[in-house]
């Protein structure tokens, strides 16, 4: 198969799965919402349990006028949105979905990811200061100190499971899973939740706050902000936004569950079966950590900003600090 | 939010900005932001102009007038019974309410008596819109602070209330149902000729029993969601405190000046209606914040629920209208009225000359008070505290500017 | 000044039967006269006295809420409304509610103003709730405060000329077309029946 064939054939699941996955995770969030509220949710829209809702969502934004503010700065405000997807799409790289179905394996793979991840947050930036609105300006300042303060804690998570696997390659991590133990005599594998239930805790909590959702969305803080850095958005610009928080609710589960949860794998399944089921196992799991964060959005208000930084700095940092000190004499003991 | 970014710069301004004095020698200019009127916190139209620095405003200007209908100019034109068709609108959140202390007032002057049966069928009604109101509050304040799920169960039950209402007077958030000297026989309950009485729709009370049950077990549903929540306890307690010796000297009522510690109750104090009969108590905070104004309002629900069952068990029978004559002069005189709004101190101050109409009337309408306070309370506050002292004072805009 | 006391009994209301000796002692601690409101305490003063009067109301009586403040204009010519039925001098009564919130007592305390350029002190200083509802006065009877520091509309537009709510101010609505219209409601019968 030539290079570029398989180029296109990534680029081509890439380009369905984002759209397929963020809207799957906009239904299940309306759905789960409204059963919170005792409501029933999207209802008429593709003739049963409205399932089309969200794509009748995607055309009608569509089909809106492509607004830009007379006092932005054109090419920022228009380039801010791509930006934001940038960082969604370019995760889905390295997230393995089964055995060899790495789109790329790369040795730094939890390091690039977090990496390109940060991205986003220069589109919200940059989103917030073009716009010429003062809401969107504190909305996008907002999330500026929310996501350097958040940031440190999320990469200071994993650096315990890095410890214990030894490799920063996300399938490394999960073949470390795997094999966790074996040589112990241990049959199975175990996921490293086991020992990292903190790290999961610090890595969950912090990657919500870069997700900006409830209770940590400020940056958008509809009562405050009218909609933060999105105020002047429309159309399918805003559609990109919208899309980019759900897919990367999505991609941010996915490295989760690769980190902690063992990712593809579930015991005593061989490889020859994974290579199957490897996705679905992982979307499972990545359906348990979008289940969390969607429960927790609709029970909890949001932090105030100062709220939020005592969160980020005198508690995450030192509880995962804490978290790899300990882990680092777990490694060398066991 | 259209306007160009309009920056002042004060140059030698030293500010303490959370805790640390900072003196600002670079030019840091201020942000002037316009909150409102049209924004999804202000309750309807109100204007905040807020001097912010980062995160901080330390001079919030709130600017009302939007919404200024006129109703005491109005009333100068119009007769007794047209009146109450407008004071429904002032605070429509209460619609019911409203209307009580100035149908009391027109008849103290006219020196009329309603029988015992209307005036429990006003006490049980205005408690039911004390009850709509203050579950709009347990919607609205916690959607303010960017929970959205209180909103829905309040809500719900909100409606079974309005439905009750309606089905006495046929209006869920503007009766227009006393009359002076009783209230006005229910919709659809006969034939409406004037000679047949008229009483309470069948049901009725038995359904108003079955709706106070509701309501006190979604007080307590709301007191789970929204009292065991962590984050609510750290965005409300200690926030926006007001003193009880400033709210009092801003004529701060109802129970925004209760949550300050001041047990000051006109349904015990005044006697528009009989509350005498009945046994319920006052809440009272502590501390004056946004914790226990959410709190007050909170377990005034039960109280009222309470009021409404123990009304309902109670009420006597007999006629729903005194004698009055068919063209209703009010005999010259003035007097003031005030009644135990859901939102606070409502009063009306009628002068009459003996005519249909009253020479003046003043309304005193409780939130304008109540927010009058808001630039002492907001100053040097963050904006997310804004949004959370705004909201607990639970000002309806219509009440505000009459 | 009043107008004549309506022939209504007095009704329980506000500190029942002792209405009389609050509004009694309001006026004596105040050395103002007592005024006929039912069962209102009114008290009248002049209005040289009004700042000094509330504030013994509010340091020697206790009556520390500040309720409202508004005024009344009288006069034989209204634009809007019936007339009255006795003749009164042209005047502005300025009214203030203020109360106690331990007993519940409420006093209004009435002065009279001249109809031309009405003056009074502003109660600022005394009640800070004053502030709106002084603003408001201004705006809507074109009573000058002295001695408030924001002088401005609160509801209309800096620039809209005229006090609304003066007799002399036409309602609009009512000029354009008359009330009630060509067809009234059915004919009202000619002595009063029941109900």
């Amino acid at each position: 198969m030539s290079p570029w064939l398989a180029l296109a054939i990534w680029l081509l699941v890439v380009a369905t799965i984002i759209p397929v996955m963020g809207m799957a995770i906009g239904y299940a969030e309306m759905k789960i919402s409204a059963h919170m509220q005792s409501r029933i949710g999207p209802y008429f829209a593709g003739g049963r349990f409205g399932w089309a809702q969200l794509i009748a969502d995607g055309v009608k934004f569509f089909q809106k006028e492509d607004l830009v503010p007379d006092n932005a700065d054109r090419p920022v405000f228009k380039m801010a949105p791509v930006l934001v997807m940038v960082g969604t799409v370019g995760l889905f790289v390295v997230i393995p979905f089964g055995p060899g179905l790495t789109p790329q394996n790369l040795d730094l793979g939890i390091f690039y990811a977090l990496a390109i991840s940060s991205i986003g947050t220069i589109g919200v930036l940059m989103a917030g200061w073009s716009s010429g609105n003062k809401y969107s300006l504190i909305g996008g300042l907002r999330a500026a100190g929310q996501l350097i303060a958040y940031e440190l804690p999320l990469v200071l998570a994993v650096v315990g499971v890095v410890i214990l696997a030894g490799t920063m390659s996300l399938d490394g991590i999960v073949q470390a899973q795997i094999s966790w133990f074996s040589e112990a005599g241990w049959a199975w594998g175990m996921p490293f939740v086991i020992v990292q239930a903190v790290g999961l805790g610090v890595f969950f909590i912090a990657s919500l706050a870069e997700l900006s959702r409830i209770p940590f969305d400020m940056p958008i803080a509809e009562s405050e902000l009218v909609m933060g850095y999105l105020t002047e958005y429309s159309g399918f610009r805003f559609l990109f936004f919208f899309l980019a928080e759900f897919a990367n609710m999505f991609t941010l589960s996915a490295i989760a569950a690769t980190l902690f949860l063992g990712g593809y794998w579930v015991p005593g399944v061989p490889d020859s079966i994974l290579q199957f089921v490897g996705p679905l196992v992982l979307l499972g799991k990545i359906a348990l950590f979008v289940f969390v964060s969607i429960w927790l959005r609709w029970t909890f208000p949001r932090f105030r900003e100062d709220q939020l930084q005592t969160l980020a700095w005198k508690w995450l940092v030192p509880i995962s600090l804490a978290n790899i000190i300990v882990t680092g004499i777990l490694k060398v003991v066991i | 939010m259209g306007e160009e970014l309009e920056m002042t710069v004060a140059p030698d301004m030293v500010r303490n900005l959370a805790g640390a004095a900072v003196s600002v020698e670079l030019e840091t200019p201020d942000m002037t932001l316009n909150i409102g009127p049209q924004h999804p916190s202000t309750h309807g139209v109100l204007r905040l102009v807020a001097k912010v620095d980062g995160e901080r405003a330390f001079d919030v200007q709130p600017v009302i007038g939007y919404m200024h209908r006129g109703y005491e100019k109005l009333s100068e034109v119009r007769t007794y019974p047209q009146i109450t068709a407008l004071i429904n609108r002032i605070d429509w959140v209460s619609g019911y309410a409203n209307e009580i202390p100035f149908i009391v007032a027109a008849e103290r002057l006219m020196g009329v008596e309603p029988p015992e049966r209307a005036q429990f069928i006003r006490l049980i009604l205005t408690e039911m819109a004390r009850i709509s109101s203050h579950l709009v509050f347990q919607a609205s304040y916690p959607l303010e602070l960017g929970a959205a799920t209180p909103l829905f169960f309040a809500l719900r039950d909100r409606e079974r209330v309005l439905d009750l209402i309606e089905m006495v007077t046929g209006g869920r958030f503007h009766p227009n149902f006393n009359r002076i000297g009783g209230v006005k026989p229910a919709v659809g309950a006969g034939p409406t000729t004037r000679k047949t009485i008229q009483d309470l729709p069948a049901g009725f009370l038995a359904e108003t029993r079955d709706a106070m049950d509701r309501v006190l077990s979604t007080a307590d549903q709301l007191e789970d969601l929204v009292a065991g929540n962590e984050i609510v306890l750290a965005r409300t307690k200690g926030i926006g405190i007001l003193p009880p010796e400033v709210a009092i000297a801003y004529g701060v009522s109802g129970p925004n000046l209760r949550a300050s510690g001041v047990g000051f109750d006109l349904r015990n104090v005044s006697d528009y209606l009989p509350y005498h009969l009945f046994d319920f108590q006052v809440p009272v905070g502590e501390a004056g914040d946004c914790w226990d104004r959410w709190w007050v309002r909170l377990e005034e629900i039960r109280q009222s629920a309470s009021i409404v069952r123990q009304a309902v068990d109670s009420i006597p029978s007999g006629p729903l209208q005194a004698k009055v004559p068919r063209i209703i002069k009010v005999p010259a005189g003035e007097i003031y009225v005030r009644a135990e709004n859901p939102k606070g101190e409502m009063g009306y101050y009628v002068v009459s000359d003996g005519g249909l109409g009253p020479y003046r009337l003043k309304i005193r309408s409780a939130s304008f008070s109540n927010i009058s306070i808001l630039r002492w309370a907001l100053e040097g506050t963050l904006v997310p505290d804004i949004i959370a002292i705004m909201g607990s004072l639970d000002f309806v805009l219509g009440d505000v500017d009459r | 000044m009043t107008l004549s006391p309506s022939d209504a009994e007095m009704t329980d209301a506000d500190g029942a039967g002792e209405g009389n000796s609050l509004v009694d002692r309001a006026a004596d601690a105040v050395g103002g006269v007592a005024l006929e409101a039912l069962e209102t305490a009114k008290v009248g003063v002049s209005a040289d006295r009004w700042t000094q009067t509330l504030r013994i109301a509010r340091d020697d009586l206790g009556l520390g809420f500040f309720s409202w403040l508004s005024a009344i204009h009288w006069t034989n010519d209204p634009q809007v409304g019936d007339s009255l039925s006795q003749e009164v001098t042209e005047r502005f009564e300025l009214l203030c509610a203020v109360s106690d919130v331990t007993s519940g007592e409420l006093v209004v305390f009435s002065t009279d103003l001249e109809a031309t350029a009405p003056t009074v002190d502003s109660l600022i200083e005394i009640y800070p709730g004053a502030d709106w509802h002084e603003r408001e006065a201004r705006e809507m009877f074109g009573i000058t405060f002295v001695g408030h520091p924001c002088p401005e509309n609160l509801y209309l537009p800096n620039e809209f000329a005229g006090n609304p709510l003066l007799k002399s101010f036409p309602l609009l609505s009512r000029e354009v077309k008359p009330w009630p219209g060509d067809v009234d409601v059915e004919e009202m019968p000619a002595v009063g029946g029941g109900t």
